[in-house]
Order: structure tokens, then sequence, then C-alpha cells
């Protein structure tokens, strides 16, 4: 009985939450509040917020195009186990003091497994046949190597700073992160770390491909790029996977660096007097709505806005911009954790 | 003892592959006979070697065996001995599994090929001489099986000698790797000067304490004598060519079997003979040749335009990661590096068996002009791209699991030790992952996917022999790397523990107490524990994914996901784009110069790389020079 019960309760981790559901409700919601907000800053009305929901289904009830050049089954999974590789990310990141999947994952793992979305869409687009693809896929990796290095920068500063302040040396865990903050404040106030949280807020946009980082996508000169052959159900799923990832990416940044609200929660729950199941099931929720609504304000600071002041790179502009400011900024952060500072 | 003991089982395992090689330049004339030889040749050899397992890894046994029966005698071994501890069994395992999937391989794969009798002798010469030094006790025998594994690997490289560049790359293999031999002999004779003695166990026992400078000149000598084997920097650009040239199940015998007597011998020698990885400087020896191969060969492999040549530089990075990882001298990292070497061995060999495949079908390897072969070899793909996933560190394969504890090991290195040195070996390593990621990328786009070329339409699968010995490499690929555990319980952490374990080594070979007299405090056997800093579990999150996955795609296949209305035609006009006015065969994104982004900001290091490797075997020699000088400094003044 008890072992029907938790595997119930996995599978709502992972249908429900903080799997498919919030991801796909709080990636197209982030995905809506971006462009709602960057048509105000061009002084457009803008679509309205639940326009990436219309669009979603919109996709799913046209035909799918499989062009004669492709090889048709690689070309129609990739985009399926992005989206399934993505959510179990998800999975994996903690919601403040609230982690689904425990001690399976840590931040050295998250990098690797954040590799595996860019792939998909990468093979997806390499096995569309096309020529546009080829350049796509090619500014995508390129882009990828590039955000790479700061990433890493930024995983090492983080797991140094963690480790020397609990004892243990190094902590590559997202849980003994999360609840260490929780514990003694939020990382981003530590001076040391500073450096570190910008490093990674530029590193974002950067990851999911958004402007001015999007040569791989760029409408304009190349259709999309790797997404150029989709169309359909497949391209749905294309764009609930980079609406998902801004999801991903900002709540990472939320539990790498803002992890001390998760102490607040527990502290206002406790205030209120409530205590055992109910105190649990309501800091979950809790935490979610300020998960989410902090992934908002992340996305709006380093997305939207960046958007609408900047014009796309050059894809070798990328590759330095990340290489030489990117990482500048999260070596410092690593050097002055190595210090103990 | 009896014939049928346990301790024969070394020498068998070394027997039946020379044995093999003899009765199939007399009988083999008849494919049937010769293949059945083969085949039994190195499945006794495999058979000898699993029937250690137990005793060697799990018990602890340290077999030590005198041919004829020799024993010391007046305190010093004269008879000629084989050794087997764990380290030992741990290589000649990797090297016979690899022989095996090989020599399945081969027989489809040199089925046009003329001379084959030939062939398959000097490949189990090969076999026979990497087997051979890996189970040997005795400096001088593995110098001889050094020789015989040199030779047998020029005259392979050289096999289809009516190929381009096949002679050339022999003749440079040649001239280097006899440079690498005679280095390894003139150590051998300065050792034996000094202790006279040549067997491993007692020179390790009297050489460690008594560091001269003959000594150290030795150490310089069998240094770089091993390097040259293992191809690392700045001994890559032979690795290139023989690859480039030599047929591809002798290239999986190059990357997964010799590459690793090479670095068999620099364990044995550092951690062995000299004993001093103790010593910052030693430590430091290991990591920097390491982290320079490493990075260097990866950018290597990112300029090239050839299959075959890209794969022969990328296997030098990944021993770049073992070397670095042997180097930390922790627990962990020995056991990481070892863990690595399995690793590279079995996808390294799956990689250069699917690029023997398309060869076999196409008749080329050149990236630039292949494409599309995913919808003609659709299984060769799949294993291609297990393959390229493994070595990329793609979670959940083997590639990622021996990385990720290789990162741990030198991030901790670093931080225990306090040298900020090994912090940048970290992110080295880190970056140069990402960069074999990009560099397969770039193979799969280029060789199968994008679009098949007219000349490809006609294309057929490999025979059903070639994709089962790339399904064995395959498969090993998902099971080593979703149970980290077992290997690390049963493989890597004894082998890890015979590399601490020198008086035990001493002792199992001279008799117990030796190390002790001789030695003033023999090496204690440590306890190989050590805690992994992060969390890894590949089967939980394979789970998961299989169920988030089934859930996807059920609601997409009953969203009708995959009805197809529209094919537009093959010779639709829109595929013949140009790039900014240019045809496609102009444009930046041709097979070998796909990822011009990242090589335009570092065209200065390109530039100055592809001045530096001329392909003269005269500058390949000097380097080898060199290499010799620098470490004979480096032995001299630092050690």
């Amino acid at each position: 009985m008890s072992i029907i019960l938790s595997a119930l309760q996995y599978l709502g981790y992972i249908l429900i939450f903080p799997g498919f559901l919030f991801c796909f409700l709080g990636g197209m919601l982030l995905c809506g509040i971006d462009r709602k907000i960057v048509a105000k800053m061009q002084k457009r009305v803008g679509p309205p917020v639940l326009q990436p929901f219309y669009d979603f289904f919109k996709l799913c009830g046209k035909e799918t195009i499989v062009p004669a050049a492709a090889a048709k089954t690689t070309f129609l999974m990739a985009p399926l186990v992005g989206l399934a590789a993505l959510v179990v990310i998800q999975l994996f990141i903690p919601v403040f003091h609230f982690s689904a999947f425990s001690g399976m994952a840590d931040i050295i793992v998250i990098l690797y497994l954040l590799l595996i979305p860019a792939l998909s869409i990468i093979i997806g687009g390499a096995a569309s046949g096309s020529p546009y693809a080829g350049v796509g896929l090619s500014r995508e990796m390129v882009t990828v190597i590039a955000c790479e290095l700061p990433l890493v920068l930024v995983l090492l500063a983080v797991a140094k700073t963690v480790g020397s302040a609990l004892g243990t040396g190094l902590c590559f865990s997202l849980t003994e992160i999360a609840a260490y903050q929780a514990a003694n404040g939020s990382l981003i106030l530590r001076a040391s770390m500073i450096p570190a949280a910008l490093a990674f807020l530029l590193v974002i946009p950067g990851e999911t491909g958004n402007h001015p980082f999007d040569a791989a996508e760029a409408e304009t000169e190349i259709c999309e790029g790797m997404l150029a052959e989709y169309s359909g159900p497949p391209l749905a799923v294309y764009k609930l996977s980079h609406a998902i990832k801004m999801l991903t990416l900002t709540s990472l940044f939320v539990a790498l660096f803002l992890g001390g609200i998760g102490g607040k929660i527990v502290n206002i729950l406790a205030l209120l007097g409530l205590t055992g199941g109910a105190a649990g099931a309501l800091g979950v929720l809790l935490g979610a709505v300020v998960l989410f609504l902090l992934c908002a304000l992340i996305t709006i600071v380093c997305i939207s806005l960046v958007h609408a002041a900047t014009a796309r790179l050059k894809i070798e502009q990328i590759f330095k911009y990340y290489w030489t400011v990117v990482s500048a900024l999260a070596l410092m952060s690593l050097v002055l954790a190595w210090y103990g500072l | 003892m009896s014939m049928l003991s346990y301790q024969h089982f070394p020498i068998y395992a070394i027997m039946s592959l020379f044995l093999g090689a003899f009765l199939v330049v007399m009988l083999g004339k008849n494919r049937a006979v010769r293949n059945a030889l083969a085949f039994i040749s190195v499945s006794a050899s495999l058979g000898f070697l699993l029937a250690l397992v137990k005793r060697v890894m799990i018990d602890g046994e340290v077999i030590a065996y005198w041919m004829g029966g020799r024993v010391p005698a007046g305190g010093y071994a004269i008879g000629i001995a084989l050794e087997v501890d764990a380290l030992s069994l741990f290589f000649g395992l990797l090297i016979a599994v690899a022989v095996f999937v090989s020599c399945v391989y081969s027989f489809s794969y040199m089925s046009h090929d003329d001379n084959v009798r030939e062939y398959y002798t000097l490949f189990l010469m090969l076999a026979g001489g990497v087997m051979g030094l890996v189970l040997s006790g005795d400096l001088f025998n593995m110098f001889i099986m050094v020789e015989i594994l040199t030779f047998a690997a020029v005259a392979l490289t050289a096999f289809r000698n009516t190929a381009a560049g096949a002679l050339e790359a022999a003749f440079k293999y040649l001239v280097v790797g006899c440079m690498g031999s005679t280095c390894i002999l003139v150590g051998t004779v300065m050792l034996y000067a000094q202790a006279h003695t040549l067997n491993f166990a007692q020179l390790s026992a009297l050489i460690a304490g008594d560091m001269n400078t003959a000594t150290k000149v030795a150490f310089a000598l069998l240094f770089i004598g091993f390097s040259t084997k293992a191809f690392i920097v700045p001994f890559h650009p032979l690795a290139a060519d023989a690859h480039g040239a030599a047929p591809a199940s002798i290239s999986v015998l190059i990357s997964g079997v010799l590459t690793k007597s090479g670095l068999y011998g620099i364990i044995r020698l550092t951690y062995f003979l000299f004993q001093s990885m103790g010593l910052g400087s030693m430590q430091f020896l290991l990591v920097f040749v390491g982290s320079l191969s490493m990075f260097i060969c990866v950018t290597m492999a990112l300029a090239q335009h050839d299959f075959k040549r890209l794969l022969a530089f990328h296997s030098i990075s990944q021993i770049g990661y073992v070397l670095t990882a042997a180097g930390l001298c922790t627990a962990m990292g020995i056991s990481a590096g070892l863990y690595h070497a399995m690793n590279h061995t079995i996808f390294k060999g799956l990689l250069f068996l699917a690029a023997g495949a398309v060869l076999h079908q196409t008749g080329t390897t050149d990236l630039g002009r292949l494409g599309g072969l995913s919808k003609r070899m659709p299984h060769t793909t799949v294993l291609f791209l297990i393959g390229a996933f493994s070595i990329s560190g793609i979670p959940p394969f083997n590639g990622f699991a021996s990385k990720w504890m290789i990162y741990q090991a030198t991030y901790m290195k670093a931080v225990e030790s306090g040298n900020i040195g090994f912090l940048l070996v970290t992110i080295i390593a880190l970056v140069t992952s990402v960069l074999t990621l990009a560099s397969f990328v770039k193979v799969s786009q280029s060789v199968f996917f994008g679009r098949l070329p007219a000349e490809f339409e006609n294309v057929k699968e490999v025979p059903f022999g070639m994709r089962f010995a790339m399904g064995i490499f395959a498969l090993l690929c998902v099971v080593t790397g979703l149970f980290p555990n077992l290997v690390t319980n049963y493989l890597t952490k004894p082998a890890a523990a015979a590399v601490f374990s020198v008086g035990n080594y001493i002792d199992s070979m001279m008799g117990a107490g030796y190390a002790e007299s001789v030695m003033a405090a023999p090496p204690a056997a440590p306890v190989i524990t050590y805690t992994e800093l992060g969390c890894w579990d590949p089967v939980s999150w394979l789970l998961i994914l299989a169920i988030a996955l089934l859930a996807v795609t059920i609601v997409a296949l009953a969203g009708k996901y995959d009805r197809v209305s529209l094919r537009p035609a093959a010779t639709d006009a829109k595929h013949d784009l140009f790039f900014g006015g240019e045809e496609s065969v102009y444009s930046q994104v041709g097979g070998g110069d796909l990822f011009w982004g990242f090589k335009h900001n570092w065209r200065h290091y390109f530039g100055f790389m592809h001045d530096l490797h001329s392909g003269i075997v005269n500058d390949y020699a000097l380097w080898a020079l060199v290499a010799l000088a620098l470490a004979l400094l480096f032995s001299l003044i630092v050690l």
C-alpha cells in the first residue's frame, strides 16, 4: 500500500509539481510576460500574456511536414526527448526547502544534463537536412561552448563558498546549498558572490537563446536555423521547451543565489502558527508562488529588458563576450571564494 | 603445480595470442580456419583473464609466476617472471575485451582485403605484445614486448599500403616509435647497471631509496619511452597519421590497447619503480602533461577534416584525462583515471568501428564529402551516437561517470592541497568536455545527418558481424555508465589499491619481508576509501526520464503528432540555397569548419598549431628529442 502511495506521489511530482504541469504553466506565463514587457518597452500594445498558450494549441492543431531530406524518426523524436530531459532537470532543482528528488543529481550533473535539451535541438535540426539548420546548429553549438566556461566558473565558485562555510571543503549538492542558504541567508548577499550572480544572469539569455544572443535562431537571416523545417506539433514542443528552459534557468538562479528566502517562508508559516502537514503543503505552495514571481522578475531583468535594449550580436562576438567579460566576472568570484572572502 | 593451476593462466593468456599468430600463418590459408584460429586464441586469452578476476580483483591475491620455476637465488631474481596484481589484470582485461571485439569486427571488415592471413598474424602479435607487457614482472621483458608491439603496429598501420599516406604514416611511427623504444632500452640498461637485476619488484625495492643521477636519467628515458607509446603530447601527431591510415579494427587496438600500454608503463614507473608520486614535482609532471594533451588534442580535433584523424586526436585528449587523474596521487584520482581508461577503450573502440563502417560502405572518411548517412545506415548512426555521447560526457553514458569523478578528484585535490593550479586543471577538464561534444556534433552533422550526397544514394547498412561488434561496445558504454558502483567496487578500486600497495607487490614476488628488509619502511597498503562529493544516480535518473518521455510520447501520439500531411519532393529548389551569395561548398559551414564562430576567436592559436604540425617526420623526431631533453632537465633539476 505504502509503495503504491509513494509511487503515486512520485508520479505526481513528475506530472504535476514541479514536473510537467508546473513547467508548462510557469514557462508559458514567463514567455507571455517577456513578450508583453518587450512590447511595452517598444511602445507597442503587444500580445496578451496568455498568447503563448494560444500559439501552442494552435500549432498543435496544424499539420506536420517532414522534409524529404530528413531522417524522419530522429526529426520527430528529438523535440520530445529534449522536452522530457528539461522537465527532469526541473525536478532536481529544489523549490527552496522542498526538493522532489534529492540526492540524485548535483550541480555538475545538472550542468551536463542541461546539454541534453541543447543537443536534442541540434540533432533534430541536423536530422532535418536543411542548410539553414546546418548554420543554426553551428551557431547553437558555439553558443553552448561560449556559455559553458562562465557557467562552470560560477558553479565551482558556489561549490567552494558553500563547501568552506560548511567545513566540507566543497559542496556540489543543490539540496545542501538550498539548506545552507535557508539557515544563513542568500548567497547573493555575500560581496564575493555578486560577480558570479551577475555572470549567471548574463548566461541565462545565452542559454535560452534570447536576444541579443540568438544568432542561432536569427529569424531574419537564417529562418530560425534549426527550427526552419519544423512545423505543427513538433514546433509547438520546441516552443514549449524554450519557454521551460527560461523557467529552469531562472529557478536554478534562485536555487543558487536566492535560497535564503526559503528560510523566510518557514518563519512566516511559524508566525502564522501553522505546524505539521498543513504547514508543509502550504509551504510548498507558497514556495512555488514565490519561486514563480522571482523567476518572472529575473526574466524581466535579464531577458526582456536586455532584449528590448540591444541588437543581435554576431556569433563570434557572442563567443568573445562570454569568454572574456562574463568569464572574468565569474572568475573574480571564484578567486574571491578561493581565498575565503 | 598442475597444468591447469590458475597460476599458469597469465602465461596462457599471452601464449594463446602468440600461438594463434603462428598457427594462423601456418594453417590459415583457408578463410574459415583462419577466422576460427583467431577467434579461439582471442577468446582463450579473454577466458584465462576472466578466470582470474575473483582471485585477483576480489580476494586481492597477487600472482607471482616464475617461468620454468626459476625462483630467485642468492637474493637475485634472474628468472623470467610474470606478476599479476589487480592493476595488471585491470589493463589485461581491457586489452582482452578490445582485442576480442576488434577480432569479431575484422571478420567482415577485412573480407575484401588481400593478405588477410598476414593481417591476423600481425593482429595477434600486436595483441600478444601488449598483453605480455602488462602481465610481465620484468623490465627487460617489458622492453621486448614493446618492440614486438611497435613493429606489429607499424606493419599494420601500413597494411593497406595502397591507401594514400599509409606508408608515410608507418614510417613516421617507425622513426619516433623506435626512438621511444631506444629510450626504454637505455633506461633499462642504466637501471640494470645500478641494481644488477631486471625484475620489476626487486628493482622497485632497490631503486626507491637510492635516487642518484643515473637513476634520474633512467627515469627521464623510461618516461619518454612510455610516453611515445601512449602518444601523449608532443607525440600526438603520430597517432593522427597512424589512425588515419590503419584499418579501423587496428585503430581500435592502437587507441584502446596500445596507448594503454604506455599509460600502464607510466603508472608502473612513477608509482612502483621510483615510488616518487608523493613528490609534488612528480604530480606536477603528470598533471601538466595530461592537461596539455587534453586541451591541445581537443583543439586539434576541432580543426580536422577527416573522420579518423579527428577520432585520433580525441583519443589522445581522453588519455590526457587519464594521465591527469593518475597524477593527482589520490585514491579517488587514480580510481577515476582507471575508470576513464576503461571507458576510453570502450567508447573509442566503438567510434573507430563506426568510422570503419562508414569507410567500408562509402570508401571515404572525408567529412566534407559525406553526409546524410543516417537514412542509409540507421543502426550505425545510433551506435555512433552512443559512442559520441559517451566520449562527450553526456549523462548517463560511461564517459560522464568517469569524467565526473575526475572533476571531483581534481577539485578536491585543489582544495586539499591549496594549490590553485589544480583548480585550473578542473576548469580545463570541464571545458575540454564541451569542446569534445562540439567536435562530435560536427561529425554527426557532416557524416550521419545533413544532406545525402548523390554519390552515396545506394549505400547500404554494414554486415551483421560489424554491427554486432559495435553493439558489444555500445552495450558496455551503457552498462558501465549506468552502474558506476559495480565498476568502481569490482574493477577500479582493487586496481587503485594495487597501485598504492608497492610493498605487497614486492613481497609477493620476492618473498614476505623482502620489502621491509631492503627499504627502510615499505609503503603500507592503504585502504581505498573516498567519499564522493556530489551525487549522481543514473538509474533513477533514467527511470524518471523514461516516465517523462513516455508521458510526452503518449500525449504526442494521441494528438497525432506523427501525422505527416505533406511530403515535398526531394528536388525542391529550396534545398539549393546559397549562403550570402556563395555556393554552399564555399560557405563557412563546410564539414571541416563547422564551428568557425569559435575558431575565429582562436584563430591565432589555430594558425600557430597549424604551422607547428608540419607533417614532416624530421620535425616530429626533433620534438621527441626536445621532449627528452626537457624530461632530462626536469628529472635532474627538479626531481
